[in-house]
């Protein structure tokens, strides 16, 4: 009988054991699009606080959610728009899965959006997605620590600037760690496996 | 029946436990680790053209800081750079590119002219290693804030700083953070290396590799 137990825990560690090698590269290694970077295991992630148009949201307020992090702007005439519309689709691919995860797009232009003007961009796309701005030195600061450039660009024929800017899409899991990294151009369908890799479905 | 039934249990069951154990105490595959994201920038390259983070995304690059007045406690940052970029030849970095990324926090004085100066004497390939700076907001949030640079200016001009090197993957993350002492040329190219062939593993090798980080099997 003795002999039973310890056989039925020691394959209880087998298993374990082999669970956790089959995860820590299964992750990176097979499951993610080809193109996505997968950090296993999760990397640290900057707290920010900024301004939504309902108060400041900070990245601890987000935890408990996979939070999917896109830097753009509003008057951004190509990339942001495709891109959040890749999002919307990702997220309608997820079906139910996606009340797990939190869409956020962080201005890179913060002269000109604020935190209403940012609500009103993102609701154009999908009502569950938030959008943040706030002062230009705290834009600059999370901006930075995302990896995420962006410069004005003055237009020759005197139009509004543009900000070209880093288009890579962020993924961090629900304790607030960074786990994936996107390219721009990832299609929502690859988003939405990725998601659910992620999400352990 | 009993005895090889519980011999083969025992013999699958102590491979299966001694695969990963052995993997974490043997470390037959190291790697350098992910630390954390390299900052994003936007800098002003010696031409006077924009340089940002976007400009080497998927290169390995290594950073140095310093500024081109530097006439005492310099620490050898250029010497190091070029002798870096004189091993690249003999390293094999699989097909991706390298770049070196000195920059330059003495923004008021290093404009293009000097930066262009200090390349040329320093004998950088301008293909391989750029001299940037940039604006003083943005040089503190990329150097002191991103890269954990501090760097200090005294009335006199002279900066007092903490010379440091960074290595980043093509993925903007940063791998590598030599900043006791000085580290060797060898050290930095070894370190190039270790992340190229990396970023070329396929397959079972791809796989190995993240379990050496999975089990923080990290190089000395």
């Amino acid at each position: 009988m003795r002999r039973i137990f310890l056989i039925a825990v020691a394959l209880a560690v087998a298993l374990v054991a082999v669970s956790v090698v089959f995860l820590a590269t299964r992750r990176s290694a097979r499951t993610f699009s080809p193109e996505t970077t997968a950090l296993a295991p999760p990397m640290r992630a900057a707290d920010f606080v900024l301004e939504s148009a309902s108060g400041s949201v900070s990245l601890q307020d987000l935890r408990g959610k996979v939070l999917v992090l896109f830097f753009g702007y509003t008057f951004c005439p190509d990339i942001c728009p495709t891109t959040m519309q890749r999002l919307d689709r990702t997220t309608e691919l997820l079906g139910s899965d996606a009340d797990a995860v939190q869409v956020v797009m962080i201005t890179v232009d913060p002269e000109r959006d604020t935190p209403e003007r940012m609500r009103q961009y993102v609701s154009q796309f999908n009502a569950s997605f938030v959008g943040l701005s706030g002062q230009e030195e705290a834009v600059l600061a999370v901006a930075t620590d995302y990896g995420i450039f962006h410069a004005r660009v003055e237009r020759e024929d005197g139009g509004p600037y543009t900000v070209d800017h880093t288009a890579s899409v962020l993924v961090l899991n629900a304790d607030g760690e960074l786990v994936l990294l996107w390219p721009h151009g990832m299609a929502a369908e690859a988003m939405a496996v990725d998601l659910r890799t992620l999400m352990g479905g | 029946m009993k005895r090889p039934l519980l011999l083969a249990a025992g013999t699958v069951l102590g491979i299966v436990i001694a695969l990963p154990a052995g993997f974490a105490l043997l470390r037959p595959v190291t790697v350098l680790p992910r630390i954390e994201l390299a900052p994003g920038y936007d800098l002003i390259d010696q031409t006077g053209a924009r340089f940002t983070s976007e400009d080497v995304r998927g290169t390995i690059t290594l950073y140095s800081f310093t500024y081109t007045q530097c006439r005492e406690s310099c620490y050898g940052v250029l010497e190091l750079m070029r002798d870096v970029q004189a091993a690249l030849d003999t390293v094999d970095t699989r097909g991706l590119p390298v770049r070196l990324v000195t920059v330059s926090f003495d923004h008021r004085r290093d404009g293009p002219d000097a930066l262009t100066t200090t390349a040329a004497g320093a004998g950088a390939d301008p293909e391989i290693w750029t001299f940037v700076t940039g604006d003083s907001v943005r040089l503190q949030r990329a150097v002191r804030d991103g890269f954990g640079v501090f760097y200090e200016p005294r009335p006199d001009s002279v900066f007092r700083f903490s010379p440091a090197y960074v290595l980043v993957d093509g993925a903007g993350i940063k791998r590598a953070d030599y900043r006791i002492g000085t580290p060797r040329p060898e050290d930095l190219v070894d370190g190039i290396a270790r992340i190229a062939r990396e970023a070329r593993a396929q397959g079972v090798l791809h796989v190995a590799y993240e379990a050496a980080h999975f089990f923080a099997c990290y190089s000395e």
